[in-house]
């Protein structure tokens, strides 16, 4: 117990860089190594993949078909699967002009998202399919919510037919709005003097991040707090403690079946990003083993969610799949564990204020 | 809903217990220089959760054991007994003497409801006031509770806004103000907040005994992602607040500020790096009567402030990791920390580093 303690107290100024100890690891190249080996990648590749999935849904729009309405359901789901990976890093440009919950309004206990969608679409709103116009709407009737509902919800198989060209183009505009937020906030990350360099260099005169721990604690609390979201709010959200208390209609991304590649995706954006910020390295040689665990078990989580196939209503009338999210919501509990008591005191970074919300 | 809560004639009779917040400076002295004591809940680094009664010189008298994390304590000083209320979104509450007399009794929240970590006793110690979430409907309420009949909930009115959190008895005895933070949160996911984009945080003042509302104030639409969450009286009948910013980390908003009766609220204006030392977030606040200054934390920015009441001023700031709970202690204030310290008012500092100790901290007199 004492020795932990010591460590507390002496990893801190290790990760300042104030300590010539051999094991010295400065905060500041952590945190670039993250942003350079996750943030901006991650952020890219949403973008990518919404630009691609604007692309589908315009050609779509100009010539509806069954293989077209195919190709607008792959990219969109390459852009959730994209998405989940990049949400995990919820602060600096997402932040701005309430482009998180633009980008995706969910949970929608009121099904207020969906009303709107519904009365666009009876009422043709022509506002609603000028990408301009819509990001001044509703944040419920903006984002991947939104689109699923276009693509996935009652009637869209009218996509396919000339039959609703209202729908198809109220769905290319949502898309394009969610290309514009992608491509706003690739940019912000790419930027040399944006909030990555603030970030990245801590320091006394950095209005957010005052020194090396503050910055690390920006980067724990990553994985903190989304361990928490994925388990307490994703997936229990909809995984009830027994089978009769399933509510398969609040899973996340139901309707067009990327409920499991949203929670593989948030796991494996952490393990992207914890590889690539090599936290692990600042750990004491006597506890390497928890960046190696740590990876292991995300892993792990990863190819547990990616075993859940089909629909999610079937997956969990399903004993055998329904198992697999019980065991997933597992990992990521003991993935809580060692992440927010082991690997923080082993760094002397408390966290039983900063998870999900203080009070 | 309007139905009066407790018979008028009964309120008024009551109503004679005493004004404390009422008192006179020196009265304050007086009582903050006699043997006291603090009551905070805590996390045990082993995972156990608990809430404990401490010594002036944070010395541990007493403790219980709770089932998960609590929050907040109050106070009655008839019955000399704490109640301490389980973190959002907790369903229970906890009431204790601090000596061990009598088994702990449990308040469990009814159906639709659960609790938000703050309450406060009538000045006659008859009822229990609770903030709530009617959580199907997205509506605070305050819930009723008669502390003469075994907790049982009596009642409950609006507090006309969402996601109430501390709440304080005014110096009239009648008058309950109530900080909503304006956060949408259901149990089904946990402390997701459901409506950062449209949230509308409000300070109310009601009344105690109709439930009618007697005034509300809004932030400047500007600011409809601030917010208020904790507050504390001064002598003046003015009330300190302390808001959390759920807007982009590079905004800069004030975070601090005053109400007073038939005022709009008022922001206090501060010094840019002690703003920048709170990392948009307060987690407690509490008033000296005897010093005339009032205390914000922030575990967040890990340091804390002290104001002069009078004029606004900044008088002391501090560094101090994962500071949060905040009691008056003589001239200053006892804080309590994350990393299990316990600061004195005159600064002497001992460490429990088994407990976290949580968000806030009561100070009790010994004498009441």
């Amino acid at each position: 117990m004492l020795k932990r303690f010591l460590l507390a107290l002496v990893l801190p100024l290790a990760m300042l860089g104030a300590s010539p100890a051999s094991a010295e690891v400065k905060a500041s190249d952590v945190i670039q190594r993250a942003i350079d080996g996750f943030v901006r990648p991650a952020y890219a590749s949403l973008h990518q993949h919404a630009e691609a999935m604007t692309t589908s849904m315009r050609a779509l729009c100009d010539a509806p078909s069954q293989g077209a309405l195919d190709a607008a359901r792959a990219e969109y789901s390459d852009t959730v699967e994209a998405w989940s990976e990049a949400e995990i890093i919820g602060f600096g440009p997402i932040k701005e002009s309430n482009r998180l919950e633009r980008m995706l309004y969910w949970p929608d206990r009121k099904s207020i998202g969906l009303k709107q969608v519904q009365a666009a679409l009876a009422g043709k709103d022509p506002t609603a399919t000028d990408p301009v116009q819509l990001a001044g709407k509703s944040v419920a009737m903006q984002g991947v919510g939104a689109l699923e509902f276009v693509l996935y919800g009652d009637g869209a198989e009218a996509l396919a037919s000339k039959n609703d060209p209202y729908r198809c183009a109220y769905g290319a505009a949502v898309a394009s709005n969610i290309e514009t937020m992608a491509a706003d906030v690739d940019a912000a990350w790419k930027k040399p003097d944006g909030f990555a360099a603030l970030w990245a260099n801590p320091g006394p005169q950095n209005p957010l991040y005052r020194d090396g721990t503050e910055a690390v604690t920006e980067l724990v609390g990553v994985f903190i707090n989304e361990l928490e979201m994925v388990r307490d709010v994703r997936l229990k959200g909809f995984l009830g403690g027994k089978p009769d208390a399933d509510k398969p209609k609040l899973a996340i991304f139901w309707r067009s079946q990327n409920t499991a590649t949203s929670l593989a995706g948030n796991l494996s954006g952490m393990d992207t990003l914890f590889q690539a910020s090599k936290l692990g390295d600042a750990l004491p040689e006597d506890a390497r083993w928890m960046a190696e665990s740590i990876h292991i078990q995300l892993t792990n989580g990863i190819a547990t969610a990616k075993s859940v196939n089909g629909p999610i209503d079937k997956a969990l009338a399903d004993p055998a799949q329904r198992d697999k999210l019980d065991h997933f919501a597992l990992i990521t509990s003991s993935l809580t564990a060692l992440i927010g008591t082991r690997l923080t005191a082993e760094f002397g970074l408390t966290a039983g204020f900063s998870s999900l919300d203080g009070d | 809903m309007r139905t009066p809560l407790i018979d008028r004639r009964d309120f008024l009779k009551a109503a004679g217990a005493g004004f404390i917040a009422a008192m006179a400076p020196q009265a304050w002295a007086n009582t903050l220089g006699t043997d006291a004591v603090f009551a905070t809940a805590f996390v045990k680094r082993d995972g156990s959760y608990g809430a404990a009664v401490l010594s002036e010189a944070g010395k541990l008298l007493h403790a219980i054991d709770l089932p998960d994390r609590g929050h907040d304590v109050t106070f009655d000083p008839v019955s000399k007994r704490s109640v301490v209320f389980a973190r959002q979104p907790g369903t229970f509450a906890v009431v204790f003497d601090h000596q061990g007399r009598d088994r702990p009794l449990t308040i469990a929240s009814i159906t639709g409801r659960h609790f938000f970590g703050h309450g406060v006793f009538s000045t006659d110690g008859a009822l229990l006031y609770a903030t709530e979430n009617d959580f199907d409907n997205a509506a605070g309420v305050v819930g009723v509770y008669d502390a003469r009949a075994k907790f049982s909930r009596v009642g409950e009115f609006p507090t006309y806004g969402m996601g109430p959190h501390e709440l304080l008895l005014l110096g009239d005895g009648r008058t309950i103000a109530v900080a909503n933070g304006g956060i949408e949160t259901h149990p089904d996911y946990g402390r997701a907040e459901l409506n950062i984009a449209t949230m509308k945080p409000s300070y109310v003042l009601v009344d105690r005994i109709t439930g009618d509302l007697i005034e509300k104030h809004e932030l400047p639409a500007a600011l409809h992602q601030l917010s208020i969450r904790h507050m504390d009286a001064c002598p003046s009948g003015t009330v300190w607040f302390g808001c959390q910013y759920r807007g982009p980390g590079t905004d800069r908003p004030l975070l601090v500020g005053r109400a007073a009766r038939g005022k709009e609220l008022q922001l206090l204006d501060m010094p840019q790096d002690v703003l920048s030392g709170f990392r948009n977030y307060v987690g407690s606040v509490a008033a000296n009567p005897a010093a005339g200054t009032v205390a914000v934390s922030s575990p967040e920015g890990n340091s804390l402030a002290v104001i002069d009441a009078g004029n606004g001023r900044i008088v002391a700031t501090r560094a101090l990791v994962e500071v949060c709970g905040l009691a008056p202690d003589g001239s200053g204030f006892m804080a309590t920390t994350g990393a299990g310290e316990i600061v004195e008012g005159n600064g002497t500092t001992r460490s429990e580093p088994d407990y976290v100790w949580d968000n806030h901290m009561l100070r009790i007199e010994q004498a009441a």
